[in-house]
């Protein structure tokens, strides 16, 4: 301790108003000097985050972007083009007739503000993603740090973008419950793990099955190469949007795309590793059920892909990083998509 | 310790491998509660029967919390020897009209708690259906400082306590015993007399450094202040004697009978109570009541942990193996807790955490090692205080209210057991070494509160229990992997 060290003191508390407030006799309490240890020992530095948080995706900086500057100037390009094109439109409306240049006009602001409209809402599904982001750090320092701040800020994170949410009520209400009592950091993540992830988790799980199961059932029954691929990037885009919506993530179609590059990045970075995790089953998988049909294999190593992708979702998506409970792996989801005859009737 | 007797671990191995056979379809828990007198075995011991008993809000501990207890109560024990836990008693005492802690335990008692919950997993469920026994022992604290003579030849117990009682501040309170013990003649026949005599003045020596409450690592043998119906019988009449070293008693003479006697109390008293009760543990919390010794002075900090080391050392840790958990029963988690967590506002809390931490060192290095699972955490059991932040010349205080015992005192306050405080106790050191070092002396002063209030009508139901900090966390690491 550098500075004053505080006495010790005592306030009486009056007992007849409710609150407490502070004595009328205030303990003196002189600030002393008192002699500081000479060797001040360094707190520890820290070992690291046990939980180790996301790694951000990294990316390779370049001295300069041709390419990007060239899409730019094109779309630039394309703007000009467009505004000149649309204002000419309005232009020969009204030159036509007064009445039909007002409809031109009022059109053009329907879209102008339909435009903005969907403007705000993929801003909010980015800043939504952002904030699952930030969350997840937070968690994995309070986890790791015990860092009360970063725990309170992650627990009033979580009750804003799960309000009003009818599957998490449940857990809002619990957690709010042991709001008061005196709780460490890492276990308050426990709670909030246990009270709301949990039932969250499940809805992921049982998104990734689905998607998993209808993409190999897709593979293996859709007649023509090119469609089947077109069809089973349209399911994975759709899972990845219905995990992160699970998560209180609403991503639009840039919100979703950033998923996606978020997503590969990811599967670079863990890819290697689950990949031998999971070699011998896959080898399995796919032994078992291509000996039988090669579309059927071929559908298995799809769905087992989806599946893996949807993994990569959750990861990225889940406020929290996976503290007790164990992590959702390929496996859990092997049977489900090997297994075709069993539909879930939700579809 | 060394088990040096194959008979011993022969013993223990037996036990073990009964223990395994009955576990499959009534799987039980020992839970030792382990503390010296005054770390508050008695009402964590209370408080967590309470809790399970009343379902009491646990929100860390897994299976109260998920709703899978189905069924909580109170079994006869299994040793009919032993007298039952007056769990009733203690909490008439917190409840009742005076309010006040349960007297400090005088003798030996044992609980079974029985949890009824929905098992999980298949086998849990078809061998015994989701049931649990929980048995806990309470004890006197004295008693355990016996642990540590269980290796201990009558010589060097000896020497060891007239070292310490020749140090202050024990040797102002031997005066009367030394002055006896120069008169004494270890290598001359035996005298009973002699030998009543100072066995007499030793005890007084113990009662009055106890009364002191300062120095618990020197308390030993436990049953000299504790005697029941042991009183006077020639177990309890001996007394350390300064005796050569390198030479061996002469038979007849004074030393010569004491060391029987020595013996006989570690062979008849001390060597059953660790057999009986604590060789065969499954978990372990051990309760130290850091803030006591701070508020008496660094040599009590240094004094506690040198009192825990040497009892920590008897037990049998180390993590269970599937096979070799079923001959040699070991300690496979210990929870070390800083108890009375509730005469500090939580700010502080990691910092007695770390000042506990210190203070076990020894023991859970051992543990870790020898493979069991640690776990620290400040802890209070019945919380009887709340927190403020109490603002005073500019200066934010994080502050405890309750209702501070009759005769506490802070400063020139003091208190009369009926009107609430709002009490500061001082900053707890940074460093935790700091606590050891004595540059801390008079800046901390821990008040000792009233237990909570609960209305009466309130104290049996389900909500109405005693407010906890972090049993239900301790309760989560001791007894929370059952729940399968």
């Amino acid at each position: 301790m550098t500075g004053n060290r505080r006495k010790p003191a005592a306030f009486r508390i009056d007992p007849a108003p409710a609150r407490p407030k502070a004595a009328k006799t205030p303990a003196k309490r002189k600030p002393r000097a008192l002699t500081v240890p000479e060797i001040q020992i360094e707190p520890e530095p820290d070992d690291g985050p046990l939980v180790p948080a996301r790694q951000p995706a990294t990316g390779v900086a370049r001295a300069i972007r041709w390419a990007s500057l060239l899409t730019s100037s094109l779309a630039a390009l394309f703007t000009l083009w467009a505004g000149l094109a649309v204002t000419g439109l309005i232009e020969n409306l009204f030159e036509r007739s007064e009445l039909l240049g007002w409809i031109g006009t009022g059109v053009l602001a329907v879209a102008a503000f339909a435009l903005l409209a969907i403007t705000i809402r993929e801003l909010a599904g980015l800043f939504r993603l952002r904030k699952l982001e930030t969350i997840q750090r937070d968690a994995a320092r309070a986890v790791s740090g015990d860092d009360r701040s970063a725990a309170a800020s992650v627990l009033a994170a979580l009750r804003g973008i799960y309000a009003g949410r009818a599957d998490t009520a449940w857990g809002l209400a619990r957690l709010k419950d042991s709001l008061e009592d005196i709780i460490d950091p890492a276990d308050r993540m426990r709670l909030i793990e246990r009270d709301l992830m949990a039932g969250l988790d499940e809805t992921a799980g049982r998104i990734i099955a689905r998607s998993a199961r209808r993409v190999a059932l897709i593979t293996a029954v859709t007649p023509v190469a090119a469609l089947d691929i077109l069809l089973v990037a349209q399911q994975n885009l759709k899972m990845l949007r219905a995990i992160a919506a699970a998560y209180g993530g609403r991503p639009g179609a840039f919100g979703t795309f950033r998923l996606a590059r978020m997503v590969i990045g990811h599967l670079a970075v863990t890819g290697g590793l689950a990949l031998s995790d999971n070699l011998i089953q896959q080898v399995i998988g796919k032994g078992l059920i291509g000996r039988l049909s090669s579309r059927f294999g071929e559908g298995a190593v799809n769905g087992i892909l989806t599946a893996r992708i949807g993994l990569a979702a959750l990861d990225l998506c889940r406020p929290l990083p996976f503290i007790t409970g164990a992590k959702p792996a390929l496996g859990d989801f092997l049977r489900e998509i090997v297994s075709f005859d069993k539909g879930d009737g939700k579809g | 310790m060394k088990f040096s007797g194959i008979f011993d671990e022969t013993r223990i191995a037996f036990g073990s491998m009964a223990d395994a056979a009955s576990g499959i379809v009534s799987p039980k828990v020992r839970l030792g509660v382990t503390g010296l007198s005054r770390a508050g075995k008695t009402v964590f011991i209370t408080a967590l029967v309470h809790n399970l008993l009343h379902g009491g809000r646990l929100p860390l501990f897994n299976a109260s919390a998920e709703g899978r207890i189905t069924r909580t109560y109170l079994e006869p024990q299994p040793n009919d020897a032993l007298p039952r836990f007056a769990y009733e008693d203690h909490i008439e005492a917190l409840t009742g009209k005076d309010r006040r802690w349960p007297e400090s335990t005088r003798r030996m008692s044992q609980l079974r708690l029985t949890i009824e919950y929905n098992a999980e997993s298949l086998i849990s469920r078809t061998t015994h259906g989701g049931r649990l026994h929980i048995d806990i022992i309470d004890y006197p604290g004295e008693w355990l400082l016996d642990l540590p003579l269980l290796d201990q030849t009558y010589e060097a117990w000896s020497a060891d306590v007239l070292s310490a009682s020749r140090k202050p501040p024990r040797s102002h309170h031997a005066n009367e015993w030394h002055t006896h013990l120069q008169t004494l003649k270890p290598l001359d026949d035996a005298d009973e007399a002699d030998a009543r005599m100072a066995a007499h003045l030793f005890t007084g020596f113990l009662a009055t450094i106890r009364e002191a409450s300062v120095q618990p690592s020197t308390l030993a043998p436990g049953r000299f202040l504790m005697a029941g119906d042991l009183e006077g019988s020639p177990l309890l009449t001996f007394a350390p004697l300064d005796v050569p070293t390198g030479e061996r008693a002469p038979a007849g003479s004074l030393w010569a009978m004491m060391e029987r006697r020595y013996q006989s109390y570690v062979d008849r008293i001390a060597r059953p109570f660790f057999y009986d009760h604590f060789a065969r543990l499954d978990r372990q919390i051990v309760l130290v009541d850091v803030l006591n010794a701070l508020n008496t002075g660094p040599e009590a900090v240094a004094d506690l942990k040198a009192a825990l080391t040497k009892v920590l050392g008897c037990f049998r840790l180390g993590g269970a193996g599937r096979l070799t958990g079923l001959f040699a029963r070991k300690i496979d988690r210990i929870l070390f807790a800083a108890t009375k967590a509730d005469l500090l506002h939580h700010d502080s809390h990691d910092r007695l955490e770390n000042i506990m931490a210190e203070i076990v060192a020894d023991a859970s290095g051992r543990a870790e090692i020898a493979g069991a699972r640690i776990d620290a955490a400040a802890l209070a059991a019945i919380r009887a205080t709340r927190e403020a932040i109490v603002s005073q010349n500019g200066e934010d205080l994080p502050c405890i209210i309750g209702i501070p015992k009759a005769g506490e005192a802070i400063g020139k306050d003091k208190f009369d057991g009926i009107a609430e405080a709002a009490i500061f106790p001082g900053d707890l050191p940074d460093d935790a070494t700091a606590a050891f070092d004595g540059s801390f002396t008079g800046a901390l002063k821990f008040a000792r509160f009233r237990p909570p209030e609960t209305a009466p009508a309130k104290a049996l139901q389900a909500h109405g229990c005693f407010p906890q900090i972090r049993l239900d966390r301790a309760l989560e690491f001791l007894i929370g992997d059952q729940f399968a």
